[in-house]
């Protein structure tokens, strides 16, 4: 008896119509919602090329000749009592029932319109968001070649700018939080051909419906590079993001600057109408730099904590305060406020701004809470 | 507001908007003229299921396409073959409206007192 989990929806109205599956082994397998004879949806399962599958996602191959033509001439039923996050039996089909009752008319195919670029048709084919980074450092110019260091720090850097840009998008839309934290994406094309290119993939599927934290992210950072020859608008534009994002955003221009390249990068998801394109040259990175180094508090961000007061330091201004997500150590800055007077054991709200003082190499930052003023709780 | 049906807390979400000006969408009905029963949710129909990657929230509302050509390629899939396309009106007082995925899907969450039936219109498929 064969056994398969639904993995994503492709087409959804009224409940999923049709959907991608995998069994224990690996095999893929695509469903239609079958006419209903019952209380429990059932689904005509087949199993699939994964090749026709990715075709099917494009949009270029239809869903019954996707099913019809499958590699394997069987076909199962799949009756759903449980959901479709439990595993699903599937039943064989006999030849003798597979009748026109149960397959899709010829012509059912999920995009009209052919993808103009290869990000957008790469996002349809994976459904999946997709996001392709090229640079141009000198070693590039020649040959396609990249200093290891500088791919990888670049990734890193990007990575990071992305990392912020979620939890900006979480923090400000609590509907997002029930999204899982997969911030992450994987290189999937390591060096696409042309200039050096990097394609990435989000780490985990959109959700039914297609929405993504990282899609909202990517037009967070899309802002902050709107008009990057203008230093000016970019500055206004990282004020909106003022933070930890704004703070990424700075330190990528300064990789940018330091190994004298630009970036290019675009993105799409399965739903997109079309890529989205942005880019900095080479040349408009260091003024960009200069611009937003002049304001020093862009890349700090507000962080209030509610805790009881454990420990200070008269001598180097540490302090520490117990939260319900466990101790935060901070520090009180030269003229900070002063702690004199609050009771160890006490419970305060403390407002403090949080600065990445470093990121090293594997991407890991360095934070420090600087206290701006506390009342009781 | 009071809605058709009765929706989770925060339901619906921020980012649906309230109709205030004309809409036009399309669902697929079973029958010409269409019934309230048409007009079920998921959750409606199916009061003890388990949805997957769908929120209560989305459970309870009506799924609506705004391209009748999205509405009309869903006509191609077996389980709705033997429906029909019915166009509604949407306007100030329908309820909340949102897009939830390609191509034009949209979840409606209709209010009560919209009379859904009188502004429905049948479209060749």
């Amino acid at each position: 008896m064969k056994h398969i989990r639904h993995t994503n929806t492709l087409f959804h109205y009224d409940g999923p119509q049709v959907f991608e599956a995998r069994d224990a082994i690996g095999g893929h397998y695509a469903a239609v919602l079958a006419p209903s004879d019952g209380v429990d949806d059932r689904y005509l399962v087949a199993g699939v090329n994964p090749e026709r599958l990715r075709q099917f996602r494009s949009g270029v191959l239809d869903l019954r000749s996707l099913i019809v033509e499958s590699e394997e001439d069987v076909r199962y039923l799949a009756t759903v009592a449980d959901g479709l996050d439990h595993p699903l039996t599937l039943e064989r089909l006999s030849p003798s029932l597979m009748d026109e009752e149960l397959l899709p008319d010829f012509d059912f195919v999920l995009h009209d319109d052919p993808a103009d670029d290869y990000v957008l048709s790469e996002a349809r084919a994976r459904n999946n968001l997709i996001l392709e980074l090229a640079v141009n450092p000198p070693e590039a110019a020649e040959e396609h070649r990249i200093r290891m260091s500088t791919l990888a720090e670049m990734l890193l850097r990007v990575q990071a700018m992305i990392r912020h840009a979620s939890r900006a998008v979480r923090k400000e839309h609590p509907a997002d939080r029930r999204q899982p934290h997969h911030d992450m994406m994987d290189v999937v094309v390591p060096a696409a051909a042309g200039s050096f290119r990097i394609v990435l993939e989000a780490a985990v599927f959109p959700d039914l419906f297609g929405d993504s934290v990282l899609a909202k992210a990517l037009q967070r950072i899309d802002a902050l590079f709107r008009n990057t020859a203008d230093p000016l608008e970019t500055l206004e534009a990282a004020r909106e993001s003022r933070g930890h994002l704004a703070g990424a955003y700075l330190r990528l221009l300064r990789f940018l600057v330091d190994r004298r390249t630009g970036l290019r990068y675009s993105w799409a998801e399965p739903k997109s109408e079309r890529t989205s394109h942005r880019s900095v040259l080479q040349a408009e990175a260091g003024p960009l730099v200069e611009v937003l180094s002049s304001v020093t508090d862009l890349g700090h961000e507000a962080v209030t904590l509610e805790g009881t007061f454990e420990r200070f330091n008269r001598g180097s201004g540490a302090w520490g305060l117990l939260t319900t997500g466990g101790q935060r150590l901070g520090k009180v800055r030269d003229g900070g406020p002063s702690l004199d007077g609050l009771e160890v054991g006490g419970r305060y709200v403390f407002y403090c701004e949080e600065v990445i003082e470093e990121v090293d190499i594997t991407g890991r930052e360095s934070r420090t809470l600087y206290l701006n003023r506390h009342k009781p709780l | 507001m009071r809605y058709r049906e009765p929706l989770p807390d925060g339901c619906p979400p921020d980012a649906a908007e309230e109709i205030s000006t004309t809409w036009r969408v399309f669902r697929l009905a079973r029958t010409n003229p269409p019934t309230d029963s048409d007009f079920r949710s998921q959750r409606a129909a199916k009061p003890s299921h388990r949805f997957r990657n769908v929120t209560e929230c989305q459970a309870r509302g009506l799924s609506v396409f705004t391209a009748q050509k999205d509405a009309a390629r869903a006509l191609k899939l077996p389980s709705q073959r033997a429906r029909l396309l019915c166009r509604v009106q949407l306007e100030a007082g329908a309820g909340h409206i949102q897009q939830t995925g390609r191509p034009s899907h949209h979840t409606w969450w209709p209010l009560v007192e919209f009379d859904i039936l009188a502004r429905c219109a049948m479209e060749p498929s």
